[in-house]
């Protein structure tokens, strides 16, 4: 049974009392099915959570009682962890859930900055043959008791990379070059890539939670059901696609936390989402809709809290066909659209306007470049020039998969068609079905123009424009030489200053050649109780680890 | 035709339909564009990863032999595997089944105890402030869209008035009963009836509205028929003439529409459940949609599909039982 939210909640002893109720039935089932209660090869005769937890019930009084309510967090998503595998998934809302339990090599700061995770020190070796080490700190359990080994961690990464270890893990592409990991020593271990490989610290500050060698062997394909993590809280209760709950682990390795028990679920109505937690019943709502902003500020008690996210949204133009193979035509593009003030009437303010590729604070953005301003006469002049005066052109654009997204390209699309030299229509598409032409591996099957979004949480320039604009991606929608040879560039200068004067370089000429319709860097919107202290993070990610109690 | 050979055409006939539904479902998903892979690789993965995990899924072989093996899987009660979770299909269906069924029977039953009396006083005062208020209401009621009445509710009863939860559902009915029976505890079943309010009346509303006319309508029909004429000149109490004759005949259809409503519910509870976050097969659905994950969408509507066509029959043979009028044919 899902604990009920605060606000009009079943309180603890209720809840422990319904549990109880479920061990009853549970006994009454065994019975009627014959079984023998005592039977040492039952399996289900092991230390019942349930029991002990029935037992709670009889000593809890009701101070016990407050004191947990007041240090428990509900925390509403729109969606809801698809696994408990942290390395089977690549979604935000299941990273949410997951890494209340589950730590990594490396973690970041909410700003995105590197800091230290398992690992208290990392270095390269030899950065040719793209050789790391990391250390790692003592008295780290795991919550089954057992202690971490550097043999538990040499798994966890191979079992991202390598398929013959474990699983097909969708995030084996965000360990890219990285081949090999083996211990050295009882708190170090040497991570081999097949070379240079300037994002190998970035990478695991995102990706790669360490997991138990014997028990994911033991769990098999229940593995996505339950938790052995080393992280400051373990699970609970879970319910799949329903709730899960965290309580405080004892033998954490690092500071105490505040929050001692913490809920997840999800509505995935925003209008839910908003309602439950103006009711008091969630401390943490995402994904508020800017309509519904002025709701929450205004209601006593609850409050927004937006930060700058990892994504950011933009509509390319395929350089291989008209009237797009014209660079001046692109940049027009970009002129004739007013994108202040979509931001502020669309989005109500919750977004930043970009210029190229890479978001501000990421590794290789480049702060001399602005925007495009709105100039809709240089626009014109601009299409005249290039040759395409009368085009007309079509916008594919996703609807409800971005905030604000379809109404961002109907602005847009009205924006260009108010030009007097091109017509635009826009084409409304279910968003599976255009990734599915964007990522085919064949340019010419993709959407001349289309809107689209990406969020890139390694904080490096590369990772966004690598995809985009490196030869033979996936989703490559822009074919450019020098751009190629400068991603080659970066990608094997192992010295960190020079990497990052050459992706600048890179995003200048990306926002001369005008490869997209700049759009807006997406907010990340909560809408928050006034109990928590709570600094929202710009990868999404949502710990509770992180909040205070007023 | 005898009953059983009757009822024996009428599963036949259930069977038949409910392979129809596997087939056209499973199908589905090969003429939705797109892959279940996207499901699973990120936007970004690479043509190999792509490749990998398609083969991984078993999606790399033929159409008819993926058929023949969802079709055996299914006799055998195995829908796969979802594509996102990993985890039994059939498991996370049927999981949410009680839920769905439970708010369907309390709907159905809000549309009971409401529709019938509200159906009668608008036949027996027509042209009366009751009979207009009652159409009134069954006019409203069929307009407005489900999606907008449970945000409407959400609103008013939860967050300005306080009396109610917003969304959810920490308990069912049957452990909020086991709680009742067993440990003499009424916060269990309290908790599920705060929760179930305003779904039920959401989900209700439409039906007690189509109820409202239809008994209404029914009465006026049979309040004109010679036989209430002869019952009356019997000198027999206009009460008795009301309830024990013409109701009793107007409540044969509306059994008929009721139940068939019922299966109509368990499939239709979408737009309520979303709203309400219903943890059902509606909202599994929608996510499953969603998030492509094929395995569950066919999985859930199935279900869907043959809990219509179960409630259908049973409805059917109920009639003809009760109704003897019904031929056998």
């Amino acid at each position: 049974m899902a604990p009920e939210r605060r606000g009009r909640a079943v309180g603890r002893r209720t809840y422990l009392r319904f549990a109880g109720a479920a061990t009853a039935s549970a006994m009454l089932a065994g019975c009627l099915e014959g079984e023998d209660p005592d039977d040492p090869e039952d399996p289900d005769d092991d230390a019942d959570a349930d029991d002990v937890e029935t037992d709670d019930v009889d000593e809890a009084d009701d101070d016990v009682e407050t004191d947990d309510d007041d240090t428990s967090v509900t925390i509403t998503q729109g969606q809801f962890a698809s696994t408990l595998d942290p390395q089977d998934h690549r979604e935000t809302p299941t990273d949410n859930v997951i890494l209340q339990a589950y730590e990594g090599l490396l973690d970041r700061e909410p700003d995105g900055t590197i800091r230290e995770g398992l690992a208290t020190d990392w270095e390269y070796i030899d950065e040719e043959e793209g050789e790391v080490r990391f250390e790692f700190r003592d008295g780290v359990t795991f919550h089954n008791g057992d202690e971490l080994t550097m043999e538990d961690v040499a798994y966890s990464i191979l079992r991202v990379v390598d398929e013959d270890v474990g699983i097909v893990s969708p995030q084996a592409d965000q360990l890219a070059g990285v081949v090999d990991a083996e211990p050295d020593g009882d708190d170090a271990l040497v991570v081999t890539s097949d070379g240079v490989n300037p994002m190998v610290f970035n990478n695991f500050a995102s990706y790669c939670q360490v997991m138990q060698e014997s028990w994911t062997e033991e769990m098999g394909d229940e593995v996505g059901q339950d938790i052995n993590g080393t992280g400051p809280y373990q699970l609970d209760e879970f319910t799949e696609d329903e709730f899960a709950r965290f309580v405080v682990y004892d033998d954490y390795w690092g500071d105490e936390v505040e929050v001692e028990e913490v809920v997840y679920d999800s509505a995935s109505e925003s209008s839910t989402r908003v309602n439950s937690l103006l009711a008091g019943e969630s401390d943490v709502v995402e994904s508020v809709p800017p309509q519904d902003a002025p709701r929450v500020e205004d209601e006593d008690g609850t409050t927004i809290e937006a930060v700058p996210s990892t994504r950011v949204l933009f509509m390319p133009m395929r350089n291989n066909v008209e009237p797009f193979d014209s660079v001046e035509f692109r940049q027009a593009m970009n002129y004739a659209i007013d994108l202040e003030t979509i931001i502020d009437e669309i989005l109500a303010g919750f977004g930043d306007a970009t210029g190229q590729p890479t978001l501000e604070g990421y590794t290789g953005y480049n702060e001399e470049i602005e925007p495009y301003p709105y100039d809709p006469e240089m626009a014109e002049e601009l299409v005249d020039e290039s040759g395409y005066s009368g085009a007309e052109i079509e916008l594919h654009a996703p609807a409800g998969r971005y905030l604000g997204d379809i109404e961002i390209a109907q602005a847009v699309s009205g924006y260009i068609d108010d030009l007097p030299n091109v017509s635009c229509d826009l084409e409304q598409r279910e968003f599976s079905s255009l990734a599915d032409e964007i990522l085919d591996g064949d340019l010419d099957t993709s959407p001349e123009f289309f809107m689209i979004g990406w969020g890139n949480t390694t904080f490096d320039a590369s990772q966004t424009i690598i995809p985009w604009f490196g030869e033979g991606t996936a989703t490559q929608a822009f074919v450019d030489e020098e751009v190629y040879g400068l991603i080659e560039e970066a990608q094997n200068e192992p010295d960190e200053e020079t990497r990052e004067g050459t992706l600048q370089e890179t995003n200048e000429y990306l926002n001369e050649q005008a490869p997209w319709i700049f759009l807006n860097r997406q907010y990340s919107v909560y809408g928050i109780s006034d109990r928590l202290d709570w600094e929202a993070r710009q990868d999404e990610h949502i710990l509770a680890r992180e909040m205070g109690l007023q | 035709m005898s009953l059983v050979r009757f009822v024996l055409r009428r599963v036949l006939q259930g069977l038949f339909v409910i392979w129809g539904v596997i087939t056209v479902v499973f199908l589905l998903r090969f003429v939705t564009p797109g892959s279940p892979v996207d499901a699973v690789a990120p936007l970004d993965a690479s043509p190999e990863l792509r490749a990998r995990i398609a083969q991984e899924l078993g999606l790399d072989q033929p159409i008819y032999v993926q058929y023949f093996d969802y079709l055996f899987g299914l006799l055998q009660g195995d829908m796969g595997y979802s594509y996102i979770s990993g985890t039994p299909a059939a498991v996370r269906v049927f999981a949410r089944l009680p839920a769905t069924i439970e708010l369907a029977v309390a709907a159905t039953l809000v549309a009971l105890v409401f529709s019938i009396p509200l159906g009668v006083i608008s036949a027996t005062r027509r042209h009366k402030p009751a009979d207009y208020a009652a159409t009134s209401f069954s006019l409203v009621g069929i307009s407005t869209p489900n999606f907008w009445l449970g945000i409407m509710l959400i609103l008013i009863v939860s967050v300005n008035l306080g009396l109610l939860p917003t969304s959810r559902r920490p308990i069912g009915l049957l452990p909020a009963l086991e709680l009742l029976v067993f440990q003499l505890e009424v916060s269990g079943v309290r908790t599920w009836l705060a929760h179930m309010i305003l779904p039920a009346l959401t989900l209700g509303t439409y039906f007690t509205a189509l109820i409202v006319r239809l008994t209404r309508s029914g009465m006026l029909d049979e309040l004109g028929k010679s036989y209430v004429r002869a019952t009356r000149a019997k000198g027999l109490p206009e009460t008795l003439v009301r309830y024990k004759h013409v109701l009793r005949n107007t409540l044969i259809p509306i059994v008929t529409i009721l139940g068939l409503q019922l299966g109509t519910l368990i499939g239709g509870a979408v737009i309520t459940e979303f709203v309400f976050s219903w943890p059902g097969l509606g909202t599994l659905v929608i996510n499953a949609i969603t998030s492509r994950d094929w395995t569950i969408i066919q999985g859930s509507l199935i279900v869907i599909g043959a809990g219509f066509v179960i409630v259908n029959t049973a409805v059917d043979v109920l009639y003809a039982t009760i109704n003897p009028q019904v031929i056998y044919d």
